[in-house]
């Protein structure tokens, strides 16, 4: 059979709201991680817009884009995807060097970070030296470096076993109750189960809200 | 983190690959570091051996070339009347025949020569190692000459050995005298090639040798001008016979430039292209690849927030740094290079021993920084559209998925 | 074989070493390139003389003259027309190219002998007419070049006999040339190895964690070793058979280059079978190695290292 064209979201209309905390579940090749990747400026909607903090997104440059990404949005995924050859301080300080911080503030935040994420003892260690769950943290922390208006976490616990993934849940609580609005795509039951709001989707559709 | 440190990091992380791509650099920028100085080579060191000669016009036949000379008429008065201009230094004639030398004795192999005639007892820039130079005034007995290094070596001659000298016009059947003359020095001369075999005398001397009276001819006349005067000079000798051509040493180089020279320069231009080709094809190769490793990771950081802009500014930086460093490198294993390939073509017969084919100059090396870094930019183009390009969210997917 | 002077009369940086045909008869051509052509009278302002004696001219002269076959052109030894004479042009010829004057114009034309001693002997002296610059010699026996050549130079002291088969000692002009790219191209060759390496230790990183897995579930390293090679021999053969094809073309391009800017019949480069053979010879071997060499590091690791645990 020929391939043709797939609607991965139709008729999605959804609204996050800072210190929202929402959980979107639901079967594989549903569309969640498509949602995820336009509420976070990653992809561009085919139809229908985006509006993020009052701007319209299809109309900004790409350069813009990058620029909310950067400032007021945060990525965590669920492979790390930390860069191997620097070591945990300089994955979390690199986002900040790029959005202009100075030096000092760089490096008093990049300690706060790690020490929120429970690594301060890992600083100079590289990705491969770190377990799964340490390399998911340092992601978050990474994440959190420029202090993101919102979060979004695609599979945060995919790779991690059910201990780990619990930690890692506890610590977006903590982000949470800290001011970030959060967004998960998650099949983790117990990540599910913490957050204040629930999608669930199939074909590409929000069935329940 | 900078650009450069991040790119830095990144050549880093796989030092094996990086010491081989560096190494590769090394080796293909020193081949065209090389075929840089071949391009000028020869023209830069001929050109030295033509200043070094004390001269810087040179008058010959009009229907001659430097290659072939063939008398100039009446040369004496026009060497005269040349000496006479307000703008000349000095001059010197220039005749040069072939014949045979062979030590006294019946029974002697005689060695084919060159015999060289000149006004000039200093010969133009030749060195003299044993012995005395030239006379500069008329000379009792028998003729002096100078001969070469090899010609010495080859027939044990020292100052005051005899030889016996006949020439052998090309054309001419004639019987010509045989002549006994004395060696009064042994030296190098200016554009002799390694085997060749030279006699100098003084024009009295060459006009014995054959067998007619100083008959006032020349192939070449040599002139000094006076310094800041070369271009009066020049026109000026012109003015005095038509019948003669009057060059520059810039017009003698590019004579030369036009004829023997070409070949070098064309091989240089084909290799240096081909170089450059190569080392477009290899840097791009492993930027690709490289970029192809890391798609993750370069989504990741769009992702982020990272601008296309910084992404390319990162692998501008890691081709800058491979190319940098490797071509950095190749200047002194090109210089090691040049000596070897330099001795190489200096085997060529007749090529003058104080020839070189490659010389440095400090513009060939900035021309070489200059060559190499657009290469690595240019190489560095395609990486850079892949990483730029692509979709952020169909690579994270896939990455995910692989 | 080519019988000579002591010394040919010449002046340039290399020595005039023309490329002879192994004709029994002195070559006028070399005195008649030492002349100028006075003066072309096209041939309708002159009758017709088929009498006059014939003379053949270069491709290169006749486009330079706008000259034709038929036309009658008079030849001199100097501008001033000393000893000038009328000769007819029979033809036009391409000259033989010679590696060793690629450079110059072949502004040149060839006559019998007779004709060109006419003009080049200076009747003042007798034995004028008696001398030749060169005599060609073709041997019953020309295995037997060197030796006759030895015999000959022994026997007349004043002649220097030299065989047209290229000197063994390593001076001649074309060895050295050789010697000079070889050492060009092994300076390539170790280049690209450089570089080959690098991209084979590239390909067997991205590969790290299939050999990993491959070797989990019981496949042997000398099964992959195989594999590796097999791969390796394939990509090399490729890209040797591709590099042949690619030298093809472009000696094609690299000769049209030369050929138009030095207006020469003469071929630069070619690609023969031993050439290729040899290029295969070597680049085979190295690209097997290469990959070899890139792989081994990665087969001697440790299992799980391989899969990252």
């Amino acid at each position: 059979m020929p391939a043709g064209a797939v609607t991965a979201l139709g008729d999605v209309d959804i609204r996050v709201d800072a210190h929202d905390y929402v959980a979107i579940t639901g079967p594989s090749g549903c569309g969640k991680s498509t949602l995820l990747h336009i509420l976070g400026c990653v992809d561009q909607p085919t139809a229908g817009s985006l509006v993020f903090e009052g701007r319209d997104v299809s109309t900004l440059k790409e350069s813009d884009r990058s620029r909310i990404r950067l400032t007021r949005i945060g990525f965590v995924f669920q492979r790390f995807f930390l860069l191997p050859m620097l070591t945990a301080w300089e994955n979390i300080e690199l986002p900040q060097a790029e959005a202009g911080a100075a030096k000092p503030a760089r490096r008093d935040r990049t300690r706060e970070l790690l020490d929120y994420v429970g690594l301060a003892g890992r600083r100079d260690h590289r990705p491969s030296q770190l377990s799964g769950g340490e390399m998911q943290r340092v992601a978050i922390a990474r994440a959190l470096a420029n202090r993101p208006a919102l979060l979004l976490a695609d599979e945060p616990t995919g790779e991690l076993d059910e201990e780990t993934g619990a930690q890692i849940a506890s610590l977006f609580d903590r982000v949470h109750g800290d001011g970030t609005a959060i967004v998960v795509v998650t099949h983790n039951p117990a990540v599910a189960a913490r957050a204040g709001r629930h999608l669930a989707m199939k074909s590409g559709r929000v069935i329940t809200s | 983190m900078t650009a450069w440190g991040l790119a830095w990091r990144t050549i880093a992380r796989s030092p094996a690959r990086s010491v081989l791509a560096v190494a590769g650099v090394t080796v293909i920028g020193a081949l065209l570091f090389n075929m840089l100085l071949l391009s000028r080579g020869l023209l830069v060191s001929f050109r030295d051996l033509l200043d070094n000669a004390g001269y810087d016009i040179r008058v010959i036949a009009a229907q001659g070339s430097m290659a072939h000379r063939p008398p100039i008429a009446d040369a004496t008065s026009l060497a005269e009347a040349i000496a006479r201009l307000p703008e000349v230094e000095s001059i010197a004639l220039v005749r040069t025949d072939l014949g045979q030398v062979s030590a006294p004795g019946e029974n002697a192999a005689w060695t084919p020569i060159e015999l060289i005639g000149m006004t000039d007892s200093k010969g133009g820039g030749w060195t003299i190692v044993k012995g005395s130079p030239l006379p500069t005034g008329p000379s009792a007995g028998e003729p002096p000459v100078v001969v070469n290094t090899t010609l010495a070596s080859m027939l044990h001659l020292e100052p005051g050995s005899r030889l016996r000298l006949r020439l052998t016009s090309a054309g001419s059947a004639s019987a010509l005298p045989l002549v006994t003359v004395r060696v009064i020095g042994v030296g190098g001369f200016a554009f002799e090639a390694s085997g060749d075999l030279n006699v100098a005398t003084t024009m009295a001397g060459f006009a014995v040798a054959h067998g007619t009276p100083a008959d006032r001819q020349a192939e070449m006349v040599l002139v000094a001008s006076r310094p800041g005067a070369a271009a009066p000079a020049l026109a000026a000798i012109a003015r005095l016979r038509p019948d003669v051509r009057v060059l520059s040493n810039d017009q003698v180089m590019a004579q030369f430039n036009e004829n023997a020279f070409s070949y070098f320069r064309q091989i240089s231009a084909v290799l240096s292209s081909m170089t450059l080709a190569f080392a477009f094809l290899l840097i791009a190769t492993l930027l690709t690849m490289s970029v192809n490793q890391r798609l993750g990771e370069v989504a990741a950081l769009r992702a982020l927030g990272f601008p296309r802009r910084r992404i390319a500014a990162n692998l501008l930086w890691e081709s800058a740094l491979l190319v940098g460093i490797g071509g950095t490198a190749a200047i002194p294993v090109g210089g090691v290079l040049a000596i070897i390939l330099d001795r190489i073509l200096r085997q060529m017969p007749g090529v003058p021993a104080r020839l070189h084919f490659f010389v440095f100059e400090p513009r060939t090396v900035v021309l070489h920084a200059a060559l190499l870094a657009l290469t690595g930019a240019v190489a560095a183009l395609y990486p850079i559209w892949l990483a730029t390009r692509l979709p952020i969210a169909a690579t994270l997917r896939r990455e995910i998925l692989s | 074989m080519r019988i000579l002077p002591p010394r040919l009369p010449v002046r340039t940086v290399y020595p005039i070493i023309e490329a002879v045909p192994a004709v029994n008869r002195a070559r006028a051509s070399a005195f008649a390139a030492a002349f100028v052509i006075a003066l072309a009278v096209p041939a309708a302002m002159a009758p017709t003389a088929p009498d006059l004696p014939p003379m053949l001219i270069s491709r290169q002269l006749a486009e330079q003259e706008h000259l034709h076959a038929g036309d009658t052109v008079t030849l001199a030894q100097d501008p001033r027309g000393t000893r000038a004479r009328q000769f007819r042009v029979a033809g036009t010829y391409e000259p033989t190219p010679d590696p060793m004057r690629f450079t110059a114009r072949r502004i040149e034309a060839r006559m019998h002998l007779p004709d060109l001693m006419a003009i080049a002997a200076d009747p003042a002296d007798p034995a004028a007419s008696e001398s030749l610059s060169a005599i060609n010699l073709r041997l019953k026996h020309p295995e037997d070049a060197v030796r006759f050549g030895s015999a000959l130079n022994a026997r007349a002291p004043g002649l220097v006999v030299r065989p047209t088969v290229r000197a063994r000692d390593g001076s001649d002009p074309f060895a050295v040339l050789e010697r000079f790219h070889v050492a060009v191209a092994t300076v390539t060759v170790l280049g690209s190895t450089a570089f080959l390496l690098a991209l084979m230790v590239m390909r067997a990183e991205e590969r790290r964690e299939t050999i990993g897995i491959i070797r989990l579930i019981g496949i042997s390293q000398r099964s992959i070793l195989l594999e590796v090679l097999v791969e390796g021999m394939l990509i090399a053969v490729a890209g040797a058979l591709f590099g042949i094809v690619l030298a093809v073309a472009t000696q094609g391009l690299v000769n049209h280059f030369f050929q138009w800017r030095y207006d020469t019949a003469l071929v630069f480069v070619r690609v023969t079978r031993v050439i290729a053979l040899q290029s295969i010879a070597v680049s085979v071997p190295l690209g097997i190695l290469a990959g070899l060499a890139g792989s081994w590091a990665l087969l001697r690791r440790d299992v799980l290292a391989l899969v990252g645990r």
